[in-house]
């Protein structure tokens, strides 16, 4: 049995970590290129969105290099992502690989269907080792993220455009490298320190908020890399999605009656009053809440995904006012438009906090 | 008396007597908009973000075409009818959206229909939508076992006479019976496939070519639900029966000659259910034509297909006589 599971952003750090504790036989694949989803395309049903394809591409990369046990995100009431696994599974028997794919039900069973699903895999090793396993994986991702949101800061004041960008992917392979909670910290704090020295520039950036639906924005590949293409343009990229924050609550925090995104749906009442899956309820609060703080938004959404084509509808006749980019995000686009659009609205942007700063007399 | 408007889109097809029963007994006027026009659809396109699906686009033109013609708008947020099994988001944020893009409405009657939460959410969630009309439960309680009653009464009737939804509505003439060459049934949302502007008069048509038509709801909805278990396992969409749990019946029937599955263009829920038909049809090797239509496809383009299908349809069965 060689198991192996979808990219996500910088996911495949802790996974790898963990499976290897667990001592589970297992594949990373390829990390997205135009050939996973020129391979993925080809082989989907057409009118599914860009995760579906994107996760299918990495599964038959997988199964190039060997895998045939792999890992999809499940559950009910979520959007089309419930049924990915199903699909999936067709298409790659189709494809000739004699696959056996798992689900992980994320939105109902929590934390213990994660476990479960560890336990399965590894063959039914005890708990105490899936239990410090886990950690170790936590620490990793929880590590990473902590890095990622001093690039997002650093990435729009460096003086030299790039800088913060390569050392976060060194980053990212030291922490992968690394073995015990030792050496991680000191990578942590090495890495920390060495971003923060960075040469800056002494501007005052632009802020700007990314947010939307959960895969697009945690999966640079899936959003042609519009967290670094922002930073070159010298805007300060925030967001409040990150897996570490998403696993913490989901999976810890949720059960226990405390809900992260109770401000965002509250904010988003008078506009859209109901859960409507993925992250549509979200999309609208956050254009309420961050209207005050932030010089915009960059909706980022898949192609044809339910959840996000209300907020779309909704978004406008929010009466907060904050300039929002939506970027639809499929495997028709090109590079180069989503370049020129982004340029036009930070200039936009820039030319707007200008006049605000006019009116109330600050220079 | 009270006006209340029903958008004549999406699951008025499936529930408009259960609705008009519930709304008359509480004593209120039922305005139903007229059928989509091209004039609807362009207020539709109009007002939405331009990747929204053809079918809700159309609700919201008749939305606007009732604003001002009534008091309410009866537009409920219906998320789950069975247990643990969950309708497309679009059909959750209905009201939302309609509120959003069409800020002449008058004020909409949306409730949170949703079996999960238990009895005593589902009727709270009726009575709230009752609210506006009435205060009184027995009133209420009495509306919605006639509703009920209407409703049972509307699907046995399509299903014991053959009939479309439409014609089961009175919208259409009951049909007569033709000689046919050729059986071909239906396999979508009755609210795609019973809009004869969107599908560009798909079942008058086929009916002009000497085809007879089924369409899902002349199924048993046993029947489905057994054709859908042996595909799929648990449905997962709300509405998966008429187009997984049909398209998996009727592909069985020696009668049908084969089946075409119409979907709206960026139908989040059809993407995966019209896939796994038409993978069912292949390993079956029965006709199978896929219709994906939007607001820009051609009559003369879905036409060409049409015959060039029944044309293929017509050979193979010579071929096998």
């Amino acid at each position: 049995m060689r198991v192996s599971f979808p990219h996500l952003g910088h996911l495949w750090v802790p996974v790898r970590a963990l499976f290897t504790e667990l001592g589970v036989d297992h594949v990373v694949p390829p990390l997205n290129t135009r050939r996973t989803l020129t391979l993925a395309t080809k082989n989907s049903p057409e009118g599914l969105c860009l995760p579906f394809k994107l996760t299918l591409g990495n599964f038959i990369e997988a199964c190039e290099l060997g895998a045939d046990t792999l890992v999809q995100a499940g559950g009910a009431g979520i959007c089309r992502l419930g049924r990915y696994g199903r699909t999936q599974e067709c298409v790659l028997r189709d494809m000739g690989f004699q696959v056996q794919l798992l689900t992980a039900g994320v939105s109902e069973k929590k934390l213990q269907g994660i476990m479960q699903l560890f336990k399965k895999i590894s063959g039914g090793a005890p708990w105490a080792r899936i239990v410090s396993a886990v950690r170790f994986g936590l620490a990793k991702l929880n590590s990473l993220d902590e890095i990622e949101k001093e690039v997002h800061r650093v990435r729009a004041r460096e003086k030299v455009k790039g800088q913060a960008t390569a050392l976060f992917q060194e980053a990212t392979k030291a922490v992968d490298e690394t073995g015990d909670y030792d050496s991680l910290k000191r990578r942590k704090q090495d890495y920390l320190e060495r971003l923060r020295a960075v040469p800056q520039n002494g501007e005052d950036p632009l802020l700007v908020g990314v947010m939307g639906e959960f895969y697009v924005v945690l999966e640079p590949f899936s959003n042609n890399d519009v967290e670094i293409e922002l930073g070159k343009l010298g805007v300060e990229v925030r967001r409040d999605l990150f897996i570490s924050e998403w696993t913490r609550f989901s999976l810890f925090l949720n059960p226990l009656g405390i809900n992260e995104k109770r401000r965002l749906q509250q904010a988003a009442m008078p506009y859209l009053k109901r859960d409507v899956g993925g992250d549509g309820w979200e999309s609208v609060g956050e254009k309420v809440l961050h209207a005050r703080h932030f010089d915009g938004l960059v909706h980022l959404a898949p192609f044809t995904c339910m959840p996000e084509i209300i907020a779309q509808n909704i978004l406008p006749s929010v009466k907060e006012d904050i300039p929002v980019l939506t970027l639809l995000c499929d495997e028709q686009t090109g590079k180069q438009g989503m370049l020129t659009r982004l340029e036009a609205f930070v200039d936009l942007l820039k030319r707007r906090r200008a006049s605000r700063r006019q009116k109330v007399g600050v220079h | 008396m009270v006006r209340v408007g029903i958008p004549r889109g999406l699951l008025t097809y499936q529930y408009l007597p259960m609705w008009k029963t519930f709304l008359e007994a509480l004593g209120a006027e039922v305005v139903i908009s007229p059928p989509t026009t091209r004039q609807t659809l362009a207020e539709g396109v109009r007002r939405m973000v331009a990747e929204t699906c053809l079918p809700v686009k159309v609700f919201c033109g008749h939305a606007v075409a009732l604003a001002g013609q009534c008091d309410y708008l009866f537009i409920p947020s219906i998320k789950s009818v069975e247990p643990r099994v969950y309708n497309c988001s679009k059909f959750l944020g209905l009201p939302d959206m309609v509120r959003a893009v069409v800020p002449e409405a008058p004020p909409i009657l949306e409730a949170d229909i949703d079996v999960n939460q238990g009895r005593r959410a589902l009727y709270r969630a009726i009575y709230s939508l009752a609210r506006p009309l009435t205060w009184n439960p027995w009133r209420v309680r009495e509306a919605t076992r006639l509703a009920m009653e209407a409703h049972r009464r509307y699907v046995q009737e399509m299903v014991r006479e053959k009939k479309t939804p439409p014609q089961a509505l009175g919208f259409s003439p009951p049909e007569e019976e033709a000689p046919h060459r050729l059986t071909v049934a239906i396999v979508g949302h009755p609210y795609i496939v019973h809009d004869d502007f969107i599908t560009h008069r798909l079942l008058p048509r086929l009916k002009g070519l000497g085809v007879r038509v089924l369409v899902p709801e002349m199924a048993l909805e046993e029947e489905m639900a057994r054709a859908m278990a042996k595909l799929d396992g648990k449905a997962y969409w709300t509405y998966e029966a008429e187009v997984v749990g049909a398209g998996a019946y009727y592909l069985d029937q020696e009668e049908v000659d084969g089946a075409i599955g119409v979907a709206a263009f960026g139908c989040g829920p059809d993407s995966l259910m019209v896939d796994l038909v038409k993978r069912y049809a292949r390993e079956r090797k029965r006709p199978f034509l896929t219709l994906s239509l939007d607001e820009h496809s051609g009559e003369a383009g879905l036409l060409t297909r049409l015959e060039a299908f029944l044309d293929m349809i017509e050979r193979k069965k010579r071929k096998c006589e």
